[in-house]
């Protein structure tokens, strides 16, 4: 029994949680999952594989492989990042959709420009 | 272990002892009003005082008793295990959990009153101390910290604590998460399973996936389509039955690595492994259905 069922909006948090809260904790677990791969993998094996690039940036600062080392406020730090690059990313590409949908035929002004 | 103060792994441990207390918090103010609320006057002021000390006292206890049962072998996997549990009943959405009280009639004498306090808060107690154990890496600091935490919330928080979860409920979700992934590095520390961890390397990533999927499954579930919810039972299960079978290859020395097989019965069980899972899904999708059909037919009648 918890604390947190005696609000009824606490005990149906998944129906009223918001868009952006879940996309930070789920860009977190996704950080906490790539740390775990760090800690699964065996670097000789991505040398041998000829895979360094896929997981390590050109100046070797950031790699997944290093993740295993990452503590709880790392995570939460890289899953911020991530979430606000999703965030970014999906207001840029749906900004380029927008533009690249055509104009409805049946419109009075097919090619929306004012002059 | 004892962790460095204030390094980035005693604040990450400190943080999740933090956000452990604030989602798996007892609700130890409403319990003591519930049992004091039908004593006499100057009665109820001692059973408040005795309660809370009694709740603070069993809370120490469990809280330094974790600590030495986590180090005997055995106790880190069933501890996460444990865990895994506890996230799950956290994530799963009860309209009516205000109404499953532990303590629902008022209490008649001193004594009954101190005792239903006590025992109601062992029992709400006991996840929120395993989840801080495991999260506290043995550290005894850590320990002492998070009591120093959770006291305050279970005697007078509790008001704080739902205005902050009604205010921004995905820290239920991140709170999930955190439990899930410290059962995680639980399982992981098994002083039983780290050889077999460190023989097969691949498997951490396995058991973190599985950790998660059963972990967050019923968030995630409210979130799919009805055709769409079998794929929370079907991930698991099929970790499941590939870690069984890397297990299976441990203890009765078998090849089930992928194309290494070196006679006909090995062949087979590689197929098994890669392909045998299919039919099982298809009969539990099947099964289901059926279910949902008769479900259907019984609701019409």
């Amino acid at each position: 029994m918890l604390l947190i069922h005696r609000s009824q909006r606490a005990a149906n948090a998944v129906r009223t949680v918001s868009p952006g809260g879940e996309l930070f904790v789920a860009s977190v677990v996704i950080c906490m999952i790539l740390a775990s791969f760090g800690d699964a993998v065996d670097p000789t094996w991505i040398g041998e594989a000829g895979l360094e690039f896929t997981l390590f940036d050109l100046g070797g600062e950031f790699s997944v492989l290093a993740m295993r080392h990452w503590h709880l406020l790392q995570l939460l730090l890289g899953g911020a990042a991530l979430a606000a690059g999703i965030t970014v990313l999906r207001i840029f590409g749906g900004a380029f959709y927008k533009v690249l949908r055509p104009a409805p035929t049946g419109g009075v002004e097919k090619v929306p420009i004012k002059l | 272990m004892e962790l460095e103060f204030f390094s980035a792994a005693f604040l990450s441990a400190l943080f999740a002892i933090v956000l452990i207390d604030l989602v798996l918090a007892g609700d130890n103010a409403l319990i003591i009003g519930l049992v004091a609320r039908n004593l006499p006057k100057n009665t109820q002021n001692k059973v408040i005082f005795w309660g809370t000390f009694g709740a603070i006292a069993i809370r120490a206890a469990m809280a330094i008793l974790v600590v030495y049962i986590l180090a005997v072998p055995g106790f880190m996997l069933g501890g996460g295990l444990a865990l895994v549990w506890i996230a799950r009943k956290l994530l799963t959405p009860e309209p009516d959990a205000a109404a499953n009280h532990l303590a629902k009639a008022p209490a008649a004498t001193f004594a009954g009153a101190v005792r239903t306090i006590v025992i109601a808060d062992a029992v709400m107690g006991v996840d929120n101390v395993l989840a801080i154990g495991g999260a506290a890496h043995g550290s005894i600091l850590l320990i002492v910290l998070g009591l120093a935490i959770s006291v305050p919330i279970i005697v007078w928080g509790s008001q704080l604590v739902i205005k902050l979860v009604d205010r921004y409920p995905s820290v239920i979700l991140l709170g999930g998460a955190v439990l899930a992934w410290t059962a995680y590095s639980m399982i992981v520390r098994e002083p039983l399973l780290v050889a077999w961890f460190e023989a097969h390397p691949a498997t951490k990533l396995v058991v973190a996936i599985l950790i998660f999927s059963i972990s967050l499954g019923p968030w995630y579930s409210e979130r799919l389509s009805e055709h769409m919810k079998p794929l929370v039972v079907l991930l698991p299960a099929l970790l499941v039955w590939m870690l069984s079978f890397e297990v299976a290859a441990s203890v009765w020395k078998v090849q089930v690595d992928y194309l290494l097989a070196r006679d006909e019965g090995e062949y087979l069980l590689e197929g098994l492994r890669w392909l045998g899972w299919l039919p099982l899904a298809a009969g539990f999708l099947w099964l289901r259905e059926q279910v949902v059909k008769r479900n259907a037919r019984s609701a019409r009648a």
